[in-house]
């Protein structure tokens, strides 16, 4: 009979638990408001923050060179699963919204550029892949370079 | 012929899993990198939405969701025969066509992994070999390249269906081995490649199979006792990676499967995303937690296999993202919870029919 009653309502219940579970632990979980950590990589807050600048060369052969500033931040080659929050990884070059190259090295040729405005932009990334966070979001760098006709 | 008329009369299950879909879309480890830059900015500074922070809300939301499955589970006990006489057109071929599904579908997965056919957004195609899934770059764990042939022959060995039942064994081992070497990362994988290795090793090669027409000679199935508990392992796996991979990536993360949303353009039907993403995370749990306990297996699974295409077209991407996951559903929403009976010999497409 017992058994019976569990086959019966044993499912509902395991259901109704887990369920509940989940509902009373998610608020804990979320109520810190962190960026998604699929993402992002949160550094600790007491270490050095890392910091980035960025120049843009124009070369004799009409392409362009970026040279990636960083500071407190190590540029590494090795990517993992899953990296320590610590600054070392690569960083993402991003022209115009897209993407278009991981710096693994401070220097980067970007190639010829069409003539017009373009917004390059640089974010520090950690081994995996993930955003680095620092104490005022994302650790990047931004520049407006004009390319003329001809 | 009973075809078309069992078509009819299911017409409203296969509606409500039609509608249940769209809430269900499964799986978001890899859905990140489609991310572009300025959306992955904006989600920086993206609060958790306050529903997600809310014990009313997401009490209120178990509750209903409670109910919701003791209902479907009545539903279940009291129709069950009807779904089993559904079923029955298409249940034989569970063991012979479904296995020649999840067979090639996992053929095509390893293949793709080893060459780096199939990669992360954003990686040149062919350049980087991966374990099982775009994410697992195998030049992240230095030493471990022969991997790239040990899945290409397993891949080779699956399509053919030779030693389907030692290549379960082997995926199994593959997905142990995965979680070794990447870690936590990995767990979003493993128990989706490790349950159709050891539903293969149960069920062999099905249909158009090297193995039929050696007999089934690679390894002997276990008993049939045995055989029975291991299905329901398989199954609890299947069902648990699903509520993992919900609770891992939608209910503690939803400000990224928000923002996935508005990159898909997913329709919202009126609704705030934020409630979207909250009825997704919901059905989504609740579904692997029913296919873990072995039931409403049928449903459950044409939930899911609406929900992965329906994913898979909002996002644009290939189905092989998630063809271990088709294999694996086409199989359940033919045999339901049990283990598929004994491939008949004479409905081979391919190899020695026998008398």
């Amino acid at each position: 009979m017992r058994t019976r009653v569990f086959a019966r309502h044993g499912a509902i219940l395991a259901v109704s638990a887990m369920l509940a579970t989940l509902a009373a632990a998610a608020p804990h979980i979320n109520a810190g408001n962190t960026p998604p950590r699929s993402v992002f990589l949160r550094l600790p807050g007491d270490a050095p923050e890392p910091r980035v600048a960025m120049d843009l060369e124009a070369r004799a052969d009409g392409t362009w060179r970026l040279r990636i500033d960083t500071e407190d931040f190590t540029f590494t080659s090795l990517c993992v699963t899953e990296a320590a929050a610590v600054p070392v990884g690569h960083a993402h070059v991003i022209v115009n919204g897209v993407k278009v190259a991981s710096a693994f090295h401070p220097v980067v040729d970007l190639g010829a550029l069409p003539p017009g405005e373009h917004d390059v932009t640089v974010v520090l990334r950690g081994q995996d892949h993930r955003a680095l966070l620092g104490r005022s979001g994302m650790i990047r760098a931004n520049a407006v370079v004009s390319v003329g006709a001809g | 012929m009973a075809f078309p008329s069992t078509l009819f009369r299911s017409r409203p299950i296969c509606l409500f899993a039609a509608a249940a879909a769209l809430c269900a879309t499964p799986a978001l480890s890899h859905e990140a990198w489609l991310l572009t830059p300025s959306e992955i900015e904006a989600l920086a500074l993206e609060p958790n939405p306050a529903i997600f922070q809310s014990r009313l809300v997401l009490g209120g939301g178990a509750l209903i969701a409670s109910f919701a499955a003791a209902l479907a589970l009545a539903a279940e006990d009291r129709f069950r025969h009807i779904e089993d006489r559904l079923a029955s057109p298409i249940a034989p071929y569970a063991a012979t066509l479904g296995a020649l599904i999840l067979r090639l579908g996992l053929a095509a997965m390893l293949l793709l992994a080893a060459t780096g056919g199939l990669p992360r957004h954003g990686v040149v195609a062919w350049t980087e070999p991966t374990l099982f899934v775009p994410d697992m770059q195998l030049q992240m764990v230095p030493g471990w390249d022969w991997l790239i042939a040990g899945q290409a022959l397993i891949g080779l060995a699956l399509a053919i269906g030779f030693g389907t039942r030692l290549c379960g064994l082997a995926m199994i081992g593959l997905s142990g081995l995965g979680l070794g070497l990447f870690g936590m990362p990995f767990l979003s994988y493993a128990p989706h490649f490790a349950a159709p290795g050891l539903m293969l090793a149960l069920i062999g090669g099905g249909a158009i199979s090297v193995d039929r027409l050696l007999e089934d000679r690679d390894m002997p199935p276990p008993a049939p006792v045995v055989a029975g508990i291991l299905w329901r392992a398989a199954l609890a796996a299947v069902g648990l990676g699903f509520v993992y991979l919900s609770v891992a990536y939608k209910l503690t993360q939803p400000t990224l499967l928000i923002a996935i949303l508005e990159h898909g353009n997913f329709p919202s039907f009126g609704l705030g995303l934020d409630w979207i993403a909250l009825l997704m995370t919901g059905v989504e749990i609740v579904c692997g937690l029913l296919l873990a306990l072995g039931r409403l297996t049928r449903v459950v699974a044409l939930v899911l296999i609406g929900a992965i295409s329906f994913l898979a077209v909002t996002l644009g991407e290939t189905p092989l993202f998630h063809a271990n996951l088709y294999g694996m559903m086409a199989i359940f929403a033919m045999a339901g919870p049990r283990i598929p009976a004994e491939a008949p010999r004479g409905v081979a497409i391919f190899g020695r029919v026998e008398a």
